[in-house]
């Protein structure tokens, strides 16, 4: 068979992408034009390459997002609890903004996502990487309070 | 080689132990349908439409990613098979708007093709109503994503044989789209245009925009010829219609470029817009004027009659045929004595007594040295090369003291000072290649010297028949302001004819209208290089044919025979038949 011309010489870098892309999206934010050309840079590989392997998992994102990113589990048992609907609304209306969407401050993201593994204290959330359990409307205010405490 | 047996569709086959389902089909002929397979491209098993039943297998597999077996029995039209592929169909067409009626590859498109093979008379899914975007954003080919099946051809093109690494696929599912570097249009990337894409898209996704509904393949000539724009001589079919050149694709089987060609190549010369020169033309009372061959040639025999050999100079672009150069020096430099002759552009030095290496040793080298030539911009089919053997884990150093277009992908950078240093790590590399150009210094030179023996080198001549006009001895030194008559072989190229003195008598060969040719006393008419046959001769040292395509334009001739016309009134026997003067020409250039 044709040997595969176009392997990059080291597999040992290319088998780092995921890595790197995640310690520059934790970095930047998010992933910037200029996150992606540093990490083709470092790990010796295209800049075409790297940008669809970026653009190929929902877990990196491309897009800014706000400071603080708020995933509500939409999952199974989330959802039979009778968490997921309403606590997704209750946000919508709380911040003023759609599922993807970003508040105007730039503090918070609002985005849905299937299974946070945290089906025995459903319904959960998380909170950029930190999770958030048995989730009611009161505990929501409360937190949303203490974020936006942070940054007065 | 070991052989394999197994059968397929009951017929006994066999073939090299290795080989895919795939490959032992087509070496008995067996035709299994493909999508995002390609001769030239690893298979990546993508489009699963050479699905084949393979016995003892729980699922159907991919022929092309399939290796054989002993004893294997393999199915590649039953009803299984068939009937996957029909599904593999519609789903398809299913995505984007695959409407061929309207489209420009309608009649040579691999989709369409295995639509009426398996009958796809219905869209059994619904299909989008969604307009894709089109990218017309290049020059000279465009991607309309409507017709784009994600085949991924033109990714691993781009990465494979031409190592740019412009294309890439972003997203994923329904959303896959084919981009260019971070998803910038395909004319603010970094693409070569090279076309190699447009070439291997089975669809009408990448279409050539001058060529566009000019008509079907099956209403086309293929011209097999050289190229003749830069030293490489890539092998190219040019396609022609009713007597005009529609584009140029690379051939396949061409033993130094295997299909790849570039910009230059394959787009440049049919966007060439100056004006042609159809007649001979004669300055009579100061002003040009048309007159017949018969008359034009007199007086060019009467001015070389008239004119000591010591007052004339000769000066020929390389962008000319073997023929045309051989002519060239006999006719002036050996019958008539002139020795004021010169080239167009410089010549490589002569490095080591035999130049021993090829361009295929690009590809197997470990470390590369390029000294004094910019293939980037220069022959860029040998960049690509070169950057292949890079995505391999090869080394480049560049060594120049210009600015290098591969300056970006050298692992060193250095001056011509520094050579030393690159000489160094060649000599303790396995498979060391030095790549060099007429920018080499000649003490730079003397030290290569050391890797003679240890290295493979291959000279980057810049033009074009440079390695033919050298060996002919055409290099020998011009200086116009030495000479009272002038006889430019100009061809395609222009030289703005600086020094030649006021009332110098030049006669100019050449195919376009230029400052030149309007002050010349004589313009001969030339063809351009799709009118042409002949030879030439690439910086390897190969000669290889260039085929007429199209007849000259107007009353144009093609180099060489406007030489052995001259030469025959004059009345010297120096060839008049292309095949005897190509012959006494290749003798010439290579001297057994």
């Amino acid at each position: 068979m044709q040997p595969l011309e176009a392997k990059i010489a080291d597999p040992a870098k290319r088998s780092m992408l995921l890595t790197a892309l995640y310690i520059a999206q934790e970095q930047y934010g998010y992933l910037t034009k200029e996150a992606i050309e540093r990490v083709a840079t470092r790990l010796g590989l295209p800049v075409a390459d790297v940008y669809s392997m970026a653009s190929f998992y929902s877990l990196y994102r491309l897009q800014p997002t706000g400071r603080y990113v708020l995933q509500v589990c939409e999952g199974l048992s989330c959802h039979l609890v009778g968490g997921a609907d309403r606590l997704v609304d209750y946000l919508r209306k709380k911040l003023g903004i759609e599922v993807g969407e970003t508040t105007p401050d730039g503090l918070f993201t609002l985005q849905t996502v299937q299974c946070l593994a945290s089906c025995g204290t459903s319904p959960a959330m998380r909170v950029n990487d930190a999770l958030y359990e048995n989730m009611t409307a009161e505990k929501v205010d409360e937190l949303l309070d203490t974020l936006r405490g942070y940054h007065v | 080689m070991a052989m394999v047996n197994l059968t397929i569709n009951g017929q006994k086959v066999s073939a090299p132990a290795g080989s895919t389902v795939l490959q032992a089909a087509r070496l008995a002929n067996i035709d299994i349908p493909t999508l995002c397979d390609h001769p030239a491209l690893a298979p990546i098993g993508a489009c699963r439409m050479c699905l084949v039943e393979v016995k003892g297998q729980r699922t159907l597999q991919p022929a092309c990613t399939f290796p054989i077996a002993e004893g294997m029995e393999v199915q590649t039209e039953s009803q299984p098979v068939t009937d996957a592929r029909k599904f593999v169909l519609d789903l398809l067409f299913a995505e984007r708007n695959h409407y061929c009626m309207y489209c420009e590859m309608s009649g040579d498109c691999e989709l369409q093709a295995l639509g009426y093979r398996y009958g796809i008379d219905h869209w059994v899914y619904p299909t989008y109503t969604k307009r894709f975007p089109v990218d017309a954003s290049r020059k000279y080919f465009l991607m309309d994503h409507n017709r784009c099946i994600l085949c991924r051809r033109c990714v691993r093109a781009c990465s494979e044989l031409v190592a740019n690494h412009t294309l890439g696929v972003r997203q994923r599912g329904a959303a896959s789209m084919i981009q260019a570097d971070m998803d910038v249009p395909f004319g603010q990337s970094t693409c070569v245009s090279c076309g190699t894409c447009l070439q291997v898209c089975p669809t009408g996704a990448l279409v050539d925009k001058r060529s566009a509904f000019m008509g079907r393949d099956i209403q086309t000539q293929h011209i097999q010829s050289t190229c003749a724009q830069c030293s490489i001589g890539c092998g190219m079919e040019i396609v022609t219609r009713d007597g005009n050149v529609l584009r140029i694709e690379g051939d396949w089987n061409a033993p130094v470029n295997a299909g790849l060609l570039c910009q230059k190549g394959r787009f440049d010369p049919l966007y060439d817009a100056r004006p042609r020169i159809t007649k001979p033309l004669v300055r009579k009372n100061g002003v040009l004027k048309e007159v017949d061959w018969d008359t034009a040639v007199q007086i060019v025999v009467q001015a070389l009659k008239d004119t000591n050999a010591k007052d004339w100079g000769v000066l020929t672009t390389t962008y000319a045929t073997n023929e045309a150069l051989y002519l060239l020096d006999k006719l002036f430099r050996q019958e008539l004595g002139v020795t004021n002759v010169g080239l167009l552009n410089d010549v490589a030095p002569k490095m080591v007594e035999k130049a021993n290496g090829s361009l295929a040793d690009v590809n197997n080298s470990d470390i590369i040295l390029l000294v004094g030539a910019n293939p980037a911009s220069e022959q860029p089919v040998a960049s690509f090369f070169i950057k292949r053997a890079l995505n391999k884990g090869a080394r480049l150093i560049v060594v120049d003291d210009q600015e290098n277009g591969l300056a970006a992908f050298a692992s060193m950078n250095l001056g011509m000072a520094e050579v030393e240093k690159a000489i160094e790590f060649a000599q303790r590399a396995t498979n060391p290649v030095v790549l060099y150009g007429a920018g080499v210094t000649s003490e730079a030179a003397r030290a290569l010297q050391k890797l003679s023996g240890k290295a493979a080198f291959v000279a980057l001549e810049p033009g074009v028949n440079t390695r033919a006009a050298a060996a002919l001895g055409l290099n020998s030194g011009f200086d116009p302001s030495a000479s009272k008559a002038l006889y430019v072989l100009l061809g395609e190229q222009n030289w703005n004819g600086e020094l030649v003195k006021k009332d110098a008598f030049v006669i100019v060969q050449a195919s376009y209208q230029s400052p030149l040719t309007e002050r010349a006393d004589v313009v001969l008419p030339m063809a351009i290089w799709a009118e042409r046959t002949g030879t030439v001769t690439n910086t390897e040292g190969r000669i290889q044919k260039v085929n007429k395509a199209v007849e000259p334009k107007g009353e144009a001739k093609p180099d060489w025979e406007i030489l052995s016309l001259l030469a025959s009134k004059m009345g010297k026997k120096i060839g008049t038949s292309l095949d005897e003067v190509s012959a006494h020409a290749a003798q010439a250039i290579h001297p057994s």
